[in-house]
C-alpha cells in the first residue's frame, strides 16, 4: 500500500511539465511515478512499500523504499536496476560517507557509483565502450535515480542544500561497472571485503573524471607514472588532502600490467609510494599565500594504498584511462555494501 | 541547533553566502528563523586584518545571542 500523495495530470506532457514545475526533476524527461510502476519497483526488490532504507542523520529524516522507488521510476529505471538504487543509497547512508557535507559542499562531487558482480550480467552493464559516458540501459538511470533522490528527498537542490560553486557533468549520473569479464584482477568489491559471486555497489564522493593517455610505453612504472602526474596535478590544484582516489584503467593499458604480472594491489602499492607532492609545490600554481614555513611538508595522496580504487573498465582500443579524485580528501570514505545486505539486522 | 536543544546556549556563524542555506536546514530540522551570525564572505582570502574584522564582529554578535537565546 503506497501512502505518497497522488497527483493527477491529463496526459504525459502535462505531468512532465507539472513535474518540472514542483522541481522534482533534473530538467531531462522523466517518467511519471505511476502507482503501478512504484509497485513494479518494490515488489522486484521485494521491499514493502514503508521499509526503512535508513536515517539521514543531519536531518533525522527516515527515508522509506517507495520514496526511492518513486524517485528511481522518474529516472527511467526498471524494476530490476531497483535493488542497485537502495544499495547505492543504503551505502551513502552509513556515516563514513558524510553524506550531507558531500551532498552541501561548494567542492561540488558527484555520487560516483561502481557495479560489481553478477548483476553486470543480469542487467546488461557494459563497462567497455563509452564506459564513464551512459553505455547502456541500466548504469545512466541508475546514477540519475541518485541524483533525484538527493534533489527530492534531501533537498539537494542548486542553491538550496546544493552549494557547490561549479559542480561537474557526473551530477547528472555517474555510474559503471567494472569490466570483469576481460581480465585476471580481483573485481573492486571483492577487494573491499565483499564475497566472491556476490553483487555489490561502491560508492564514493567524487570530483570529475580526469582523462589521460600514454600509449608510448609497455613498462607498468611508466603507465602509472601518468596516473601519479594527474592525481599530483589534482593535489596541486585542487585539493591537498589525502583520500580515495578511483583510476579506470583500460583493456589496452591493463594488457601490460597484467602480462607483467601486476595486480591491483601492486599497482596500489606504487601509487601510494609516488603520488606525493610538497607543500612548495603549490607556490607553482598561484597557492604561495598558504605555503608559509610548510613548505617541506610531505603529503601523500592516500592515506595507505588500499584507499586506491583499481577499476578495469573501458573500450578494446586506447591507451586512455582516467583518474576520478576525491571530494574533500579523507572526510568522505568511499563505502562498499553487497547488493541485498542487510543493514543494523539482529 | 543540536547544542541548544541540549540546554547548551550556543551561536552558529555563517558567512553571508550561506545565509539561505542555513535558513533552510533551520527549516529542514524545525526550527525556522533560528538565528544566527552573518559574517562576509569569503573567509579563504580575507587577509589577516579582514579576518580580524570578522572575528571582532562575530564576538560582539555571538555575545548578543548567546544572553537572547537565554
Amino acid at each position: 500500500m503506497l501512502s505518497s500523495r497522488r497527483h493527477t495530470a491529463t496526459d504525459y506532457f502535462a505531468a512532465q511539465e507539472y513535474l518540472h514545475s514542483r522541481g522534482w526533476t533534473d530538467g531531462l524527461p522523466v517518467m511519471p511515478p505511476t502507482e503501478a510502476a512504484v509497485a513494479a519497483m518494490l515488489e522486484y526488490a521485494l521491499l514493502p512499500a514503508d521499509h526503512l532504507i535508513g536515517v539521514e542523520s543531519v536531518r533525522a529524516r527516515a527515508i522509506s523504499a517507495e520514496k526511492l522507488a518513486i524517485n528511481a521510476v522518474m529516472a527511467g529505471c526498471l524494476p530490476s536496476h531497483f535493488p542497485i538504487v537502495v544499495t547505492a543509497f543504503t551505502a551513502m547512508l552509513q556515516e563514513p560517507y558524510l553524506l550531507h557535507g558531500a551532498t552541501a559542499s561548494t567542492g561540488g562531487n558527484a555520487v560516483l557509483i561502481i557495479i560489481n558482480g553478477p548483476v553486470l550480467q543480469e542487467l546488461g552493464i557494459d563497462s567497455t565502450f563509452n564506459v564513464l559516458g551512459a553505455s547502456d540501459r541500466a548504469t545512466a538511470p541508475i546514477g540519475r535515480a541518485i541524483r533525484l533522490v538527493l534533489r527530492n528527498l534531501m533537498d539537494v537542490r542548486p542553491g538550496q542544500v546544493d552549494r557547490s560553486t561549479l559542480g561537474h557533468p557526473g551530477k547528472i549520473s555517474f555510474c559503471f561497472g567494472e569490466d570483469e569479464t576481460n581480465t585476471s584482477w580481483t573485481p573492486l568489491a571483492q577487494q573491499r571485503g565483499v564475497p566472491e559471486h556476490a553483487s555489490a555497489v561502491t560508492v564514493m564522493a567524487a570530483g570529475s573524471p580526469r582523462q589521460l593517455m600514454n600509449e608510448w610505453t609497455t613498462q607498468p612504472e611508466e603507465i602509472l607514472d601518468t596516473f601519479v602526474a594527474e592525481i599530483k596535478t589534482n593535489m596541486r590544484h585542487y585539493s591537498i588532502w589525502p583520500g580515495n582516489y578511483a583510476i579506470v584503467v583500460p583493456p589496452q593499458l591493463r594488457t601490460h600490467f597484467e602480462s607483467a604480472g601486476w595486480s591491483k594491489s601492486d599497482i596500489a602499492d606504487y601509487v601510494f609510494e609516488n603520488a606525493r607532492i610538497y607543500r612548495r609545490d603549490w607556490a607553482d600554481c598561484g597557492k604561495g599565500a598558504v605555503v608559509r614555513h610548510k613548505g617541506d611538508q610531505q603529503y601523500a595522496a592516500l592515506p595507505d594504498a588500499d584507499h586506491l580504487m583499481v577499476v578495469a573498465a573501458g573500450g578494446p582500443a586506447g591507451g586512455f584511462g582516467a583518474v576520478i579524485p576525491p571530494w574533500l580528501g579523507h572526510k568522505s570514505r568511499a563505502v562498499t555494501m553487497a547488493v541485498g545486505a542487510c543493514v543494523d539486522c539482529e | 541547533m543540536a547544542a541548544e536543544r541540549l540546554g547548551v546556549p550556543a551561536a552558529g556563524i555563517m558567512t553571508s553566502q550561506f545565509v539561505s542555506a542555513a535558513e533552510l536546514m533551520a527549516r529542514v530540522l524545525g526550527a525556522e528563523g533560528f538565528p544566527f551570525v552573518v559574517i562576509e564572505h569569503p573567509i579563504s582570502s580575507a587577509g589577516s586584518d579582514g579576518l580580524e574584522q570578522r572575528a571582532r564582529t562575530a564576538i560582539d554578535d555571538c555575545a548578543r545571542l548567546l544572553i537572547q537565546s537565554q
